[in-house]
């Protein structure tokens, strides 16, 4: 059946080699499918970017470096790494339990828990922001609780970082799941069965197994960690150099309009952005080749 | 080590994989599980191995009751239907796993670890693959591999689920005589799982027949062949062709109809004669005819319309001369009788 069509479409259209078989498509269906993709990319996607580093460098370098000098903008970036650096290792524990679990395990439960894992996908921002704030605010629920014991979370530093680990809950989770999944137990099973801790299992089997889509879904979750805008301004109340994160501070720049600070600071999240497609190519990469099998043989001599 | 199962049974919601099983294994045997899919062999030897729990009955170890033990503490070598190699560890890791997870005080050196490990792949002949991938290994090669990488931990008995299932023809047959001379060799408790007749009976020691959560029968190969306990054995060793008789006074007759009995001839146990030897017979018209391979295999029309298979030795053929819609007699040198409600079973 198959052969048949293949032969069909290579004799209507022998001159092009490029796809094959019954999903081929004519030229010019391909050729405008392809200009609309790369025109609606360049025009939204690429265009913006370009004009992010064009005006931070609008008033030439030394403008640009001066920017980061501004104790407010690098207590910014300070805040967001600390937001980030507390959220991530977070998730990642979590994420790798929570994927574990489902992944492994029947319970009570467990539909429940998948929906929880994609709450934070499904619910705005500004709303997990405000939900934290009527928990946490002085007026919320725990409100006097908290002032009676000094604590301060709201307009703090523990709401931003609180904020932040809601909004990228999901990311780890949700990338493990499949792959756990996908692997079936019986390596598992295996490493059981020769005497390792359900620990060593865990790290020497497990683990190993899922090491590329465990990378990935750190940096994607670090990625939205450190531009996470909607949830944060909300519980953040905007106080210069003390509960401001980087998009925060950009905000503000550019409301004032200090375009080239605001720029600046924007290149850098830019450049988090770039750097986190350059390292999702490379592990992508990297996974396609565990799974591929090398062309040569390599008979090496056992170590 | 000697296995005991005692009284296992074993339910998945509703369905009853396992319903009071009985079973010893004497030290030192290779012994077959074999059954159909769903009869509940796997199972069995997962309870065994410890990987799965039994709902109630006892597992006992040389005598020793372990149904509490979890799989680490029972110490069992357990080879996968699909390999379940490490495919993150080279062949000598995967090999070398089970001695390194090891605690600290009982973990040999790392000396004797690569001495096991180089021991075990000149006994599965794959010493210049040390270092390669599971990937990169064929399916008998990772078979191999798994299986040294069970035998690395010193497994007080072996347990093998459908361990050729997943291997070409070929392949499975090297293997098969291969894990013959391994165990005549190191006499480790062995028990498989398989739904290939043949390879129980070529393998084991003793085959164990299952059917539908319980035991059909236990022996020898010889025996369950030659000497099957019940109707379901006799159909599940072997082709086999199915008559409706009674028996009376001693004698079995073949009926059209339901009678009360049913008659089990094995092909090869039928003969074709163009005359009647005086015995037992009855007619049948060849309706097709196979001369590929060491046997003939004639099909054959009875007198009231069922169809007969006959399995004959090629020189014993081309005596014969059979032809095509010829009538010829067929005469039974063996057959089996059981009550029909014992084959309903």
């Amino acid at each position: 059946m198959a052969r048949t069509i293949t032969l069909r479409t290579t004799s209507r259209s022998a001159a092009t080699s490029v796809a094959q078989g019954a999903t081929l498509e004519s030229p010019w269906v391909r050729w405008t499918l392809t200009s609309i993709a790369i025109v609606f990319l360049g025009l939204f996607l690429f265009m913006p970017l370009a004009v992010v580093f064009v005006s931070a460098f609008g008033k030439g370098i030394a403008a640009y470096f001066a920017s980061f000098r501004e104790p407010d903008a690098l207590a910014a970036i300070r805040l967001t790494l600390l937001a980030a650096g507390i959220a991530v290792p977070m998730n990642l524990v979590f994420g790798v339990a929570a994927a574990w679990a489902i992944a492994k395990f029947e319970f009570i439960g467990k539909s429940l828990l998948i929906t929880l894992i994609d709450l934070p996908f499904s619910v705005s921002p500004v709303v997990s922001g405000l939900v934290y704030v009527l928990i946490f605010g002085l007026q919320g629920l725990l409100g006097p609780w908290l002032r009676a014991h000094d604590i301060k979370i709201i307009f703090a530093v523990p709401g931003i970082v609180l904020a932040t680990i809601f909004v990228t809950f999901p990311f780890v989770a949700r990338e493990l799941i499949p792959l756990i999944q996908a692997q079936g137990n019986d390596e598992e099973e295996a490493a059981l069965t020769l005497g390792a801790s359900g620990w060593q299992t865990f790290f020497r089997v497990t683990l190993p197994n899922v090491k590329w889509g465990l990378v990935y879904g750190v940096i994607i979750c670090n990625a939205r960690a450190m531009g996470e805008f909607g949830a944060v301004s909300v519980v953040s109340g905007h106080i210069r150099g003390l509960t401001n994160t980087m998009p925060l501070h950009i905000e503000i720049l550019y409301n004032e309009y200090q375009f080239v600070p605001a720029f600046a600071v924007a290149s850098l999240l830019a450049l988090l952005a770039l750097l986190t497609l350059v390292v999702k190519s490379v592990v992508e990469w990297k996974s396609q080749q565990d799974l591929k099998e090398p062309e040569e043989d390599w008979s090496v001599e056992p170590a | 080590m000697s296995i005991e199962a005692l009284g296992v049974t074993k339910k998945f919601g509703q369905f009853t994989a396992l319903d009071n099983v009985d079973l010893e294994i004497p030290s030192g045997e290779l012994v077959a599980l074999l059954g159909p899919s769903g009869s509940g062999k796997t199972t069995l030897l997962r309870i065994i191995a410890g990987l799965e729990f039994a709902d109630s009955g006892t597992i006992r170890f040389d005598g020793r009751d372990i149904s509490d033990r979890t799989v680490r503490e029972r110490q069992v070598g357990f080879v996968f239907q699909h390999y379940a190699l490490f495919r993150h560890m080279t062949v000598f890791e995967n090999i070398a796993f089970g001695l390194r997870v090891r605690p600290r005080e009982h973990r040999p050196s790392r000396e004797k670890i690569r001495a096991k490990v180089q021991e075990l792949l000149k006994l599965i002949q794959l010493e210049n693959l040390a270092q390669r991938y599971p990937s990169q290994l064929s399916g008998g090669q990772r078979q191999r591999v798994a299986l040294a990488r069970a035998l690395a931990v010193e497994p007080s008995v072996l347990l093998l689920d459908e361990p050729f299932g997943a291997l070409d023809a070929k392949v499975r047959q090297e293997l098969r005589r291969w894990l013959r001379q391994l165990h005549d060799e190191i006499h480790i408790t062995s028990l498989f799982v398989t739904h290939d007749q043949e390879e129980a009976l070529e393998l084991a020691n003793r085959v164990v027949v299952m059917d539908h959560g319980r035991i059909e029968q236990v022996g020898a190969p010889d025996e369950v062949y030659n000497h099957p306990a019940t109707p379901f054995v006799y159909n599940f060793l072997g082709n086999v062709n199915l008559f409706h008789g009674r028996v009376d006074g001693g004698k079995t007759y073949i009926h059209e109809r339901e009678t009360g009995h049913l008659v089990y001839v094995r092909p090869h146990l039928l003969d074709i004669a163009r005359l009647p030897n005086g015995g037992d017979h009855f007619r049948a018209r060849i309706k097709h005819i196979n001369a590929a391979g060491p046997l003939v295999k004639v099909e054959a029309v009875t007198d009231w319309g069922a169809l007969v298979h006959v399995e004959m030795p090629q020189d014993r053929f081309s005596t014969l001369h059979l032809l095509k819609d010829e009538s010829v007699f067929v005469i039974p040198r063996d057959l089996k009788v059981f009550k029909v409600h014992e084959a309903e079973r």
